[in-house]
């Protein structure tokens, strides 16, 4: 199923650098994103996104779809803060009609700025995770959280919940077909229903799964603790060329 | 600006709202919260998410079955949260928490870890969530969903409730918990120097038209995921705890 970020995955300099590098500069970056006081230095990062994630050949309904989300959730927050906290009073329009008016909308100029900055800084952090999930293969990412010192027990459980994925979604998909094509979410009470049933018949294919998973591993010697991927030594060039980053990304977070 | 055209633009922005597909409310996306903020609720997180990696180290200890059941648990977890389910009142899709059910099974702990490790994966991968808000969104899905859900079954089961009914308030409850937690998180992060309440009181109201049904559809999930595995597998309810060996009739 092709809705992972690491599917859109090619050949280019980017998925060749060191994944611990790419997570921290990400990191450093949005740091400054979120402590930065106005609209500038994220919209640059986002439109430096923007251009990455076309250089990688990743389609733009992708993108847009990614985008879908955050921006559904920075248009409510931007409604909010526009029209409901500030004290510059910029418009007030009665709707429907000035002569009959069912509710007033006052919008503020204050508002509406810190809600800009909010948007500015969503779609800006956003892109910088797109960035890091187009560029970066899973297995990697979690050799560079094992780097980071992230406890082992969670990185495992993440590989095992990564393994598991796409074998759940095209579970949930047949299932969710069969019952479609019998009627299962013709009206209301029948679509619930089948949604437990649904639900229900993951859960307890997971149980059956962990314990045939478990008993393979353990024919393979699995004693409780998985292997990780053994991290390189860094490169010079791209330490150089992380800093470089992070070096101007701090200088513009600073102007 | 014109007040006409102003008119229009309005239309356009509720319009937005009214019609989007999909009304995801319950992962906060990246860059929403300040760094401060950020950097709260990732404090806050943090004790509770150690607290499920020991629970974890002891219980795997004696079955090594279990960190791979907590992993599949977590990709189910994942897929539930990913799930469109429509919303009837609001016309729009949404789509449930899932953390009640692991609550329910293996405790609030271990949910906890299983809810950090899907929000992680949905971040990283699909844009579903945050890097920088993955401590509020424990906080809000993780820790109060999976203890809510824990918490009402329990205390139901305690009444004498039967399990069906047990579990949809379980789901309900914790759907609903990780609403409003979510509404305090974002009132706290965006609110400037506005006051809380009436910003958060607002953010509750926006979010109703799909929340509050949608907890209902989350209880009636959970309900019906209790009910086929004790039809099904009630020895794994009579395994976690969940009921007794009397009541599976083993």
């Amino acid at each position: 199923m092709k809705i992972f970020s690491e599917h859109f995955q090619k050949e280019h300099l980017l998925s060749r650098i060191d994944a611990r590098i790419k997570l921290i500069v990400v990191l450093s970056l949005l740091v400054m994103v979120l402590s930065y006081k106005g609209i500038l230095f994220p919209l640059l990062i986002a439109a430096g996104c923007f251009i990455l994630c076309l250089k990688m050949d990743i389609p733009t309904q992708i993108l847009f779809l990614r985008m879908a989300q955050p921006l559904f959730f920075a248009m409510v927050i931007f409604l909010l803060k526009f029209f409901f906290t500030g004290q510059d009073v910029m418009f007030s329009v009665s709707l429907p009609s000035s002569h009959f008016s069912l509710l007033t909308l006052t919008g503020y100029r204050d508002g509406l700025i810190e809600g800009v900055r909010i948007v500015s800084r969503i779609i800006s952090g956003v892109s910088l995770v797109l960035v890091l999930g187009f560029a970066t293969p899973f297995i990697e990412f979690m050799a560079a959280l094992s780097w980071l010192r992230i406890p082992k027990p969670f990185i495992e459980i993440m590989m095992f919940a990564y393994r598991y994925l796409f074998m759940f979604l095209e579970d949930a998909t047949t299932i969710y077909s069969a019952q479609k094509n019998r009627l299962g979410y013709a009206g209301i009470r029948k679509g619930l229903n089948s949604f437990g049933v649904l639900t229900g018949s993951l859960v307890l294919r997971g149980f059956e799964q962990s314990q045939k998973t478990a008993d393979a591993m353990i024919q393979r010697g699995y004693t409780g603790n998985m292997p990780m991927l053994r991290n390189q030594p860094f490169k010079a060039a791209e330490l150089a060329i992380a800093l470089i980053v992070v070096l101007i990304g701090g200088a513009v977070w600073m102007i | 600006m014109n007040i006409s055209r102003t008119k229009i633009y309005l239309t356009m922005l509720f319009g937005y709202l009214l019609f989007a597909n999909n009304a995801y409310a319950m992962h906060i996306s990246e860059g929403i919260l300040p760094f401060n903020w950020a950097a709260l609720w990732f404090a806050v997180a943090i004790p509770f998410v150690a607290y499920g990696l020991w629970k974890l180290k002891i219980l795997s200890r004696t079955d090594l079955s279990f960190k791979p059941l907590v992993g599949l648990m977590a990709a189910i977890v994942f897929i539930i949260s990913c799930m469109p389910v429509p919303v009837p009142t609001a016309g729009t899709c949404s789509h449930p928490g899932g953390t009640a059910i692991p609550a329910i099974l293996v405790g609030p702990a271990i949910s906890i870890l299983v809810t950090a490790v899907a929000l992680l994966i949905q971040a990283l991968f699909l844009a579903h969530g945050g890097l920088s808000t993955w401590g509020a969104d424990i906080v809000s899905m993780g820790i109060m969903g999976a203890f809510t859900g824990f918490a009402v079954f329990k205390l139901l089961r305690k009444f004498n409730a039967s399990l069906m009914i047990s579990a949809f308030f379980a789901g309900l409850l914790s759907d609903w918990a990780i609403y409003i937690t979510t509404s305090v998180e974002l009132a706290a992060g965006i609110r400037g120097d506005a006051p809380f309440m009436p910003l958060f009181t607002k953010i509750l109201i926006a979010f109703v038209p799909t929340q509050l049904p949608l907890g209902i559809v989350e209880g009636v999930m959970t309900a019906g995921m209790v009910k086929l595995l004790f039809k099904r597998r009630a020895d794994l309810l009579v395994k976690f705890g969940v009921i007794k060996a009397e009541e599976a009739g083993i």
